[in-house]
């Protein structure tokens, strides 16, 4: 379904060398499998996601979808790719204040053709399993951080997205809350058979993937509790 | 996108963004406010005059006017009947009276008529009740006149025309549901044979409003000129209108600037109250567009934001210009009432509203979408980053800022005359060259404050140098670089206008020591000629030296109603020195006194393109050539004046009428007791006044004054409106500032340190925004002095008002700084506990 194939991203940092932030990673990622991305923080793991996400271009390599390749996409594309096909569940809590979880849940949906009405029964079912059923009147600010990741989560699934893309989604939670959400992120994906790319420093974090990858310097290696090897780069 | 969904979006999103959406519609509210009232301002003052005219003439084509108060035989109408071509002619006599109550006088343009007018004319006329007041002779008078006077129905009142005094009845008062929005003119009408016989002018007719029969307008036109005989001017309907466009041109353009600069400040307030919401906004974006949102459908999210604020904000604006416009726009039109039946009626034109709300609108769109429109529409990746400000952006703006100033330099010196142009141009100067301005003062008391203990000036330093309130920050101290640009350029300009007419009527009216001249607020000009009366008598009073006629009218020269001005061959100043613009004083006075030479104001001979010795026609009762002796100013009467010798006037008018007499006195005679004696000497049946020099000085002064106190009014507020912007959005700043004041509460810093940070940085970015403005403002009123001269003709002093810029300077700075002094005071305050909490 996606395939990375010797993605290369350069930044270039004033007159000095470039940085490279991806630097040939070749990867794929099947339907409803669950991959995640082990890397300390700067090693071109959120690079990454953006060039999957078609928010950056690779300087060479491709970012196939269902071998389409998204770099290759326009603006508005890209935009409708996002909107139809991943789900975006970030580490920074970007809920409005004063709408009520169902409607931040419901916000992606709003800007496909569904009315608030269908996007609101859509987007319940799902709410409920995440277990915000009770909480969904609340607004956003009433809720608690757990809750509101939740929200997001519900939010990135609302479209019945092929892939989920999960940034540090619980940089912000305690370990106990982390565990929680990141259960109920892998269950729902695995019954909606969504795809999921996590992407997390936290090495508990990885141990609900299917399969787990390192990231070094830009560099996809094995990934080892222990210590990091640096892989041959190919799947 | 569906709509629903976006009216949903918008409203989930509102309850966390209230207050500072509240403040965005003030902001806006403000500005279309300003924009409205002075717009109404200015239609209402040429409405008025269109209304008028519109409201007697009807449907009436063609006039034939007279050009002299005296009027003409009215069996020339019978003439006028009988030409191809016209289907009807309706008789008016029309003069210029003070109509006197138990309660007080009003100027009022008196029209004597026939029932002819009743079924052509407009429908002041048709609803007068023509057979009542024939029948009681009578006069109609608007009821808002009569109230002002203390007259009502069939109750008497007294009429000064010229040095007679008659009693008239007014047979009944005529209301908004008569006449409409005319009831607010300064009228009276009555029976053609009952005014004929109220102003001693039996027999005569001031004009002949003319129907043609359609497709006939040539052939009418042909007749009517010949029987004019170049004595008569043949004119439209409604010229009178025309002739009142010209002469409140310069007043429209001023309120046009006025208006303008309004807009300007108003719309930075409402984009200051904007910016606010900006950080949210901001936030929405970015998540929208990581899920997948098109820049298309953003757009149309904030748009319907927009819509909903400019729709808010605009209809409060409406609202708040109508109390602006009736409560304090409502000036009198000064002079152009002495010429003219100016109105006070308010005309809303539709015209007034659309722009107002089109202005608010747009403001609102450009407030909510500019801000963001990186976020939009730029690559997602680089959306969100903070942009560097290159140095060569920075120097290319700097290299525009300064060909802008070279731009108004050369208007100010070659072309004077497109002066909204180089205003223009002067704003987009200060505004590019207003952040390189903050940077050096900035620098300048960072160095200063490096020999000053405590640690608030340096956090001031720090946070006028942070780039995340740049934007901002610009905007608050562009916002009062305009007002204070605005305020200093108009307040300078009027007060070198003021001097100008100021001195001009101190040497107008010098010339004699008293007048005699019939009285009434509407002869200020002294153009009402009575029949001459025995001067002897005056002459041989103890202390008199000398008595003199003054000549003078008010002559529709082309399309300007001129002020021909003929002084007694005695006077100080048959041509005030200060006026000459053009030619040699002594030897132009030399021309005129030799007669056959005329001076004349110079838009009047640039209209004309006459030049110093040529000759030219001027349209008196009978026309007569005269050449050009020099060139003058307006003489403080807009559309233009004439200077004749006596002799010549008498000619050109067929007439020996004075309009005043100037009654010099000996040097030891107090000026109050020679008053006396005049009266005394002139009886109380005379119906002439006498008036010290210094009396008519005053009242010319207040009349001049009136009609440019709306200008100040509006200068102020803009000022105020730029302090309550500056306020409010420095305030915002600081507020939204909280947790980082939280955070260095933590680090150990101290409120009152953070205050007086807060405070430091207040002052210099309001100072440095306020500065700038008033450097340019006085640019700018000299630039509006001379457009003021070379367009209008005014008699204008050319001073730099540095205390006008120093004062609103500090004013503005100072008022802006208390106000932030509160949030600041507030936000100083807040618990560092809040900088360690989720």
């Amino acid at each position: 379904m996606l395939e990375l194939r010797n993605v290369v991203r350069h930044y270039p940092v004033g007159d000095g060398e470039p940085v490279r932030a991806v630097d040939g990673v070749s990867l794929l990622v099947a339907p409803g499998e669950l991959v995640a991305l082990y890397g300390p923080s700067g090693s071109g793991k959120t690079t990454l996601l953006m060039l999957i996400a078609a928010l950056l271009r690779p300087d060479s390599g491709a970012v196939l979808m269902d071998g389409r390749n998204v770099s290759e996409l326009s603006e508005r594309d890209a935009a409708r790719y996002r909107l139809a096909e991943l789900g975006f569940v970030r580490q920074s809590l970007n809920l409005l204040a004063s709408a009520s979880a169902l409607d931040n849940a419901s916000l992606k949906l709003m800007g496909t053709n569904l009315n608030v009405g269908e996007a609101h029964r859509r987007v319940m079912p799902i709410l409920q399993r995440l277990g915000l059923g009770e909480r969904a009147g609340h607004r956003a600010e009433q809720l608690s951080m757990g809750e509101r990741q939740r929200v997001m989560i519900a939010r990135a699934l609302s479209t019945d997205p092929k892939l989920v893309l999960a940034d540090e989604p619980t940089g912000s939670l305690d370990t106990g809350r982390s565990r929680e959400v990141l259960d109920l992120l892998t269950e729902i994906c695995r019954e909606r058979k969504a795809a999921v790319l996590l992407v997390t420093h936290d090495p508990r974090a990885a141990t609900h993937a299917d399969r787990v990858h390192a990231l070094h310097d830009g560099r996809l290696v094995e990934y080892q509790p222990d210590h990091l090897v640096v892989s041959t780069g190919a799947e | 996108m569906k709509l629903s969904n976006i009216v949903r979006l918008y409203r989930v999103r509102l309850g966390s963004r209230l207050v500072p959406e509240v403040f965005a519609i003030l902001g806006i509210a403000v500005g279309v406010a300003l924009l409205f009232a002075s717009q109404v301002a200015s239609t209402s003052l040429n409405g008025s005059v269109r209304q008028l005219t519109t409201g007697i003439v009807g449907h009436m084509r063609f006039q034939l006017a007279a050009r002299a108060p005296e009027g003409f035989d009215q069996r020339l109408l019978s003439e006028v009947e009988h030409l191809p071509g016209v289907i009807a002619a309706v008789p008016v006599l029309e003069e210029h009276v003070n109509m006197i109550g138990p309660t007080g006088a009003r100027p009022v343009d008196l029209l004597g008529t026939d029932p002819r007018f009743a079924h052509l004319g407009g429908p002041l006329v048709r609803r007068f009740g023509y057979a009542r007041l024939a029948q009681l002779q009578a006069l109609a008078v608007p009821a808002p006149i009569a109230s002002a006077i203390g007259a009502s129905s069939l109750r008497p009142v007294r009429l000064q025309v010229g040095t007679s005094v008659p009693t008239a009845l007014i047979g009944t008062t005529l209301t908004a549901g008569d006449i409409g929005g005319l009831v607010d003119s300064p009228i009276a009408l009555g029976p053609l044979l009952y005014v004929q016989r109220l102003t001693g002018m039996t027999g005569r007719l001031s004009r002949i409003f003319v129907g043609a029969r359609p497709g006939e307008d040539r052939v009418v036109m042909a007749g009517l000129t010949r029987l004019a005989a170049g004595a008569l001017n043949v004119r439209p309907g409604d010229f009178d209108a025309t002739l009142f466009g010209n002469a409140a041109g310069p007043t429209n353009q001023s309120t046009t600037l006025f208006s303008a600069i309004s807009a300007l400040v108003g719309f930075l307030f409402a984009f200051n109250a904007m910016l606010l919401t900006v950080p949210q906004r901001r936030n929405l974006v970015e998540d929208l567009r990581l899920d997948g949102y098109t820049a298309g459908m953003i757009v149309q999210v904030l748009l319907f934001d927009a819509l909903v604020l400019g729709v808010l904000a605009s209809l409060a604006g409406l609202a708040l210009g109508e109390v602006l416009s009736v409560e304090l726009f409502s000036a009198s039109p000064g002079y152009l009432s002495l010429g003219f039946p100016v109105g006070s009626q308010r005309i809303v034109a539709w015209q007034s509203v659309a722009l107002a709300f089109g202005g608010g609108m747009t403001a609102a769109c450009v407030g909510v979408l500019a801000p963001l429109r990186r976020e939009i529409f730029s690559p997602l990746a680089t959306a969100f980053s903070r942009p560097k400000r290159s140095m060569g952006r920075r120097s290319g703006a700097l290299a525009v800022g300064l060909m802008c100033l070279a731009a108004t330099t050369v208007i100010l010196i070659a072309a004077p005359q497109a002066a909204i142009a180089g205003i223009a141009s002067l704003i987009v100067a200060m505004l590019l060259l207003l952040p390189e301005a903050l940077a050096g003062l900035v620098a300048a008391f960072d160095r200063l404050r490096r020999s000053v203990s405590g640690v608030s000036p340096y956090l001031a330093v720090i946070e006028l140098r942070s780039g995340a309130n740049r934007a901002r920050a610009l905007a608050i101290a562009a916002t009062g670089a305009i007002a204070v640009f605005g305020s200093v350029a108009i307040q300078g300009a009027h007060s070198n206008l003021q001097q100008g007419l100021d001195r001009l009527v101190h040497q107008l009216n010098t010339s004699a020591a008293l007048w005699v001249i019939p009285p009434g607020s509407q002869n200020l000009l002294a153009t009402t000629p009575f029949r001459a009366i025995p001067i002897s008598a005056l002459e041989r009073l103890p202390g008199v030296t000398a008595v003199e006629p003054l000549r003078a009218a008010l002559l529709d020269y082309e399309d300007r109603r001129v002020w021909v001005l003929a002084p007694p061959p005695g006077a100080a100043y048959p041509i005030p020195p200060s006026q000459l613009v053009s030619g040699d004083l002594a030897t132009a006075a030399a021309r005129v006194r030799a007669g056959g030479w005329a001076v004349i104001s110079q838009a009047v001979a640039s209209e004309h393109h006459l030049h110093l010795g040529q000759p030219f026609v001027l349209p008196s009762p009978r026309p007569r050539t005269f050449r050009v002796a020099a060139l003058i100013t307006n003489l403080g009467w807009p559309p233009g004046a004439v200077i004749l010798n006596s002799a010549d006037y008498v000619r050109a008018w067929g007439s020996n009428d004075p309009s005043a007499y100037y009654v010099k006195l000996a040097a030891d005679v107090p000026v109050q007791r020679g008053r006396l004696r005049v009266q005394r000497a002139l009886g109380p049946t005379s119906g002439l006044g006498v008036e010290t020099a210094r009396q008519r000085e005053l009242r010319q002064r207040s009349a001049s004054r009136q009609g440019l106190q709306r200008l100040t009014q509006i200068s102020w507020l803009v000022l105020i409106a730029a302090v309550l912007a500056m306020g409010a959005a420095m305030g915002s700043m600081i507020w939204q500032r909280r947790l980082h004041l939280a955070d260095m509460k933590v680090d150990g810093f101290r409120r009152g340190e953070l205050w007086r940070a807060l405070l430091l940085e207040s002052t210099l970015l309001l100072g440095t925004g306020c500065s700038i403005g008033a450097v340019f403002g006085i640019y700018g009123q000299l630039l509006l002095s001379h457009a003021l001269a070379t367009v209008t003709g005014f008699p204008v002093v050319f001073s730099a008002e540095v205390s006008t810029a120093v004062s609103s300077f500090l004013i503005v700075t100072a008022a802006a700084v208390v106000i932030v002094a509160i949030p600041g005071h507030a936000a100083a305050r807040v618990r560092p506990a809040i900088s360690l909490q989720d």
